[in-house]
């Protein structure tokens, strides 16, 4: 009898310790540096995440990712990042990717953020926050507190790289994320309706206006809608913003890695 | 039971039965062959008719009234992904297949659920492009469904049982199957996907009656066979050219239409030097035999993953005063086609879409390609994109009018390629493509409309973003189409203006809408994502 429970434990054991070797990835990737991974990575990469992160990994609509590991983000962590996705973002989960594929891909990401230079932080995020208050505020929300007009900047510290951030700020960049195309409506009265596009399709468009109101209207009652090809987050030239102060802001921005519900801003 | 009860049981069975309405007589070859046009109270194969025209003589609904349609019903399948198929009714009952391998037959009066059918999948299917299914074909009392797993199975259509289970190919070396099969005859005719998993394609047919396979083409010729020269090397073993995608069948010539998938892997050129037949082309097929008569081949050494499994219309029409039996193709790459379908030779060809590869097709019937359009690893930017001007969503044509319609998209792409290993059971493409918007090259779609004797465009309704959605003509003068962000459609079929329209909350990705008579009134019957929902005008 004891022979026999020991037996179905150890045979428990077995099948447990399978099912968590299945479950569970390895804690490092065993394809790094694999010439051969590296190149499926390459096509899998391009194939299933360079649409929203770029053919360089530094980001479109999604983030720029070639960072990952120098913000601390490990193999083990990231693999269940590209199986699970990251809910209530656009970043899908991949059931159906097997794991030497996201070993692959990570082996080909690993790539691209190698020839990456990590820069030395620079500037006081002390007072960046203060610039950022002052400037960004009013339609850049931060852990809950600010605007909604333009995208969530809870984690855009680990999103954008520095490059991106300045360019940004200083306006040299068009084009407009989904949901902050930023539109002028005129309504049968003549009054406009000034904000960004959340939705639209043949009939009927959705904006949010600059009192933040979100409301969806007829085209069929509007006397015109115009697409604005500026953005509406203004350019901070450096007659507005001193390259001391922008570094400040930078420095700011690169602390803000995820929602924190704990911070009050 | 004694014996006067009993003669009461009999006499009381007879009564009932005297004062019923006798169900129709079980589906026949010959009520597939007549299709639509004889009786337009059914749908009962994939494209309406063999001829895949999907026009229907239905005429209760019309332009002036169309805008009085109301919802009559809505079925939920309360399953993950969404419907990409068509639906058949006959007798009252809608016969409907769904994701992963879902099927239900419903009272086609109320929506309500008669049987439903789920079949266990594997967890390491390899079907490339979602767990789709693209419907039901039947004939006697049986249906027909293919598998994810590249099974055909035959139901039981008053139960949903399983009658026969037939398998194709093994699924994990790289098949599945999304087809909605035909009946032609005794047989039901199929295909399998899997051209980015290094399968070698085929079209097979059963009979319908065992299940057992009556003849088998191979979209890629064997060693000694005609066309097998032109794969180099032994890459003919893992040249894709699945079949996904419902073909036509002229019964007067017994001839089966079928159009062919991409080349694999997909982008290396390298990889399948040569023309790699018969690969995004369209065979004529003996339907007793499976032997080919003859082919055309869209795009020769096909290097963008332009499968031609876009859905044939047959017509016979009069072209520079010449009766002539046509086959009528708008290709996924961005040409729309006129063949004589009795020898497959080209009659016209002209883009529908901005085509950067080619600008015209030569007299030989082959496209006169542009330089600089081989992907490679630093990137090659051609019109259309990888999904191309159209795809496998059905387009109709409307004999009254003589017009041929499509739901076209006006896309760019950047393709990269770069050499494969193949194994067995793995993605195998050789490469990738990436969109991208740019004011010069605007992505958007249109409802266009061709006449098949010019290839002009009749007129056109653009879409903010392309639509996926397949077509329904009526002899009414309506055509049902969607837009991409959720909008059923009503237009008038001689000038595409909009008549009427419905958010669905889904667009009609794949799917069609069809129509059929209950009870005296004309229905249109709607899938989109996880709903179907039926509509009629007021009583």
């Amino acid at each position: 009898m004891r022979w026999r429970l020991l037996s179905v434990v150890a045979g428990w054991c077995i099948v447990a310790g399978a099912w968590v070797s299945a479950q569970a990835p390895a804690a490092k990737n065993p394809l790094e540096g694999d010439a051969a991974a590296i190149r499926s990575g390459m096509g899998l990469f391009r194939a299933r995440c360079a649409d929203c992160h770029g053919m360089d990994a530094h980001g479109v609509r999604g983030p720029d990712i070639t960072q990952v590991w120098a913000n601390g983000r490990t193999d083990e962590g990231l693999f269940s990042t590209i199986k699970n996705g990251i809910a209530g973002t656009e970043m899908p989960s991949q059931p159906r990717l097997f794991d030497h594929e996201t070993w692959q891909l990570l082996a080909y990401l690993r790539t691209l953020a190698a020839s990456t230079r990590a820069e030395a932080p620079r500037g006081n995020a002390e007072n960046g926050k203060k610039i950022y208050q002052a400037n960004c505020t009013s339609c850049h929300t931060v852990n809950g507190t600010g605007g909604r007009l333009g995208p969530d900047l809870s984690r855009i510290g680990a999103a954008r790289s520095r490059e991106v951030l300045e360019t940004r700020i200083r306006g040299g960049v068009e084009g407009f994320l989904p949901g902050f195309e930023p539109v002028t409506l005129t309504t049968q009265s003549g009054a406009p309706v000034v904000g960004v596009k959340k939705n639209e399709d043949l009939f009927s468009v959705q904006v949010m206006d600059t009192r933040e109101r979100i409301q969806g209207y007829d085209k069929a009652t509007l006397r015109q809608m115009q697409d604005n090809p500026r953005s509406a987050m203004p350019a901070f030239g450096s007659n507005r913003l001193s390259q001391s102060d922008l570094d400040d802001l930078i420095r700011y921005l690169q602390t803000l890695r995820g929602f924190d519900p704990s911070v009050n801003n | 039971m004694n014996r006067l009860a009993l003669l009461l049981v009999i006499v009381g069975t007879a009564i009932l039965s005297a004062q019923q309405t006798p169900p129709p007589a079980l589906v026949t070859t010959q009520e597939i062959a007549e299709g639509l046009p004889r009786d337009g109270s059914r749908w009962i194969t994939f494209g309406g008719t063999y001829s895949n025209q999907r026009h229907s003589p239905l005429t209760q609904i019309t332009p002036a009234n169309v805008k009085g349609l109301v919802p009559q019903w809505t079925f939920q399948t309360g399953t993950l992904g969404n419907f990409e198929t068509t639906p058949l009714v006959r007798d009252n009952i809608v016969y409907i297949t769904g994701p992963q391998n879902t099927a239900w037959a419903l009272d086609a009066r109320t929506g309500r659920q008669i049987w439903r059918y789920r079949r266990e999948l594997p967890t390491d299917l390899t079907a490339c492009c979602g767990l789709v299914n693209r419907g039901f074909a039947m004939l006697g009392d049986r249906l027909f469904m293919v598998t994810l797993d590249a099974h055909l199975l035959a139901f039981d259509m008053r139960t949903g049982g399983i009658v026969w289970d037939a398998t194709l190919e093994q699924y994990k070396n790289g098949y599945a199957s999304t087809i909605a099969p035909i009946v032609v005859k005794d047989k039901v005719i199929v295909g399998a996907a899997g051209g980015e998993f290094g399968i070698r394609g085929f079209i097979d047919a059963y009979d319908a009656q065992t299940g057992k396979r009556a003849w088998r083409f191979y979209t890629i010729p064997g060693p000694g066979e005609p066309g097998n020269n032109t794969w180099a090397g032994d890459s003919w073993k893992t040249g894709g050219a699945g079949v996904w995608v419902t073909g036509a069948y002229d019964p007067d010539l017994n001839l089966l239409y079928y159009g062919v998938g991409n080349p694999g892997p997909d982008y290396h050129s390298e990889s399948r030097l040569g023309d790699n037949l018969y690969a995004a082309s369209v065979v004529a097929l003996d339907a007793d035999t499976g032997k080919i008569r003859w082919h055309y081949q869209f795009t020769p050494h096909d290097v963008h993953d332009w499968d031609a499994t876009e859905v044939p219309i047959l017509a016979d029409i009069t072209v520079a005063g010449q009766p002539r039996k046509v086959l009528m193709f708008a290709n996924r790459n961005g040409f729309y086609y006129t063949i004589d379908r009795t020898n497959g030779r080209l009659i016209l060809a002209k883009p529908f879409v901005q085509t950067t590869w080619a600008k015209e097709i030569g007299r030989d019937g082959r496209p006169m390609s542009e330089a600089g359009h081989t992907p490679d690893e630093n990137g090659e930017i051609t019109c259309p994109d990888i999904t191309g001007g159209t795809n496998f969503w059905p387009p109709t044509f409307d004999p009254s009018t003589r017009t041929f319609f499509v739901n076209a998209r006006e896309a760019c792409m950047t393709f990269y390629a770069w050499k494969p290993d193949y194994k067995a059971g793995e993605r195998f493409t050789g490469g990738a493509g990436q969109r991208f918007k740019s004011t010069t090259m605007p992505v958007y779609g249109a409802l266009r409309a061709i006449d098949p004797a010019t290839g002009e465009r009749k007129w056109e309704f653009k879409y903010l973003n392309p639509s996926t959605a397949g077509l329904l003509t009526t002899a009414s003068g309506l055509i049902f189409s969607g837009d991409n962000d959720g909008n059923l459609l009503a237009l008038d079929s001689r000038n595409g203006t909009l008549l009427w329209r419905y958010q669905m909350g889904a667009n009609l990705h794949g799917t069609s809408a069809v129509t059929y008579m209950v009870d005296g009134r004309q229905h249109v019957l709607v899938p989109a994502g996880t709903t179907l929902t039926a509509w009629a005008l007021p009583q």
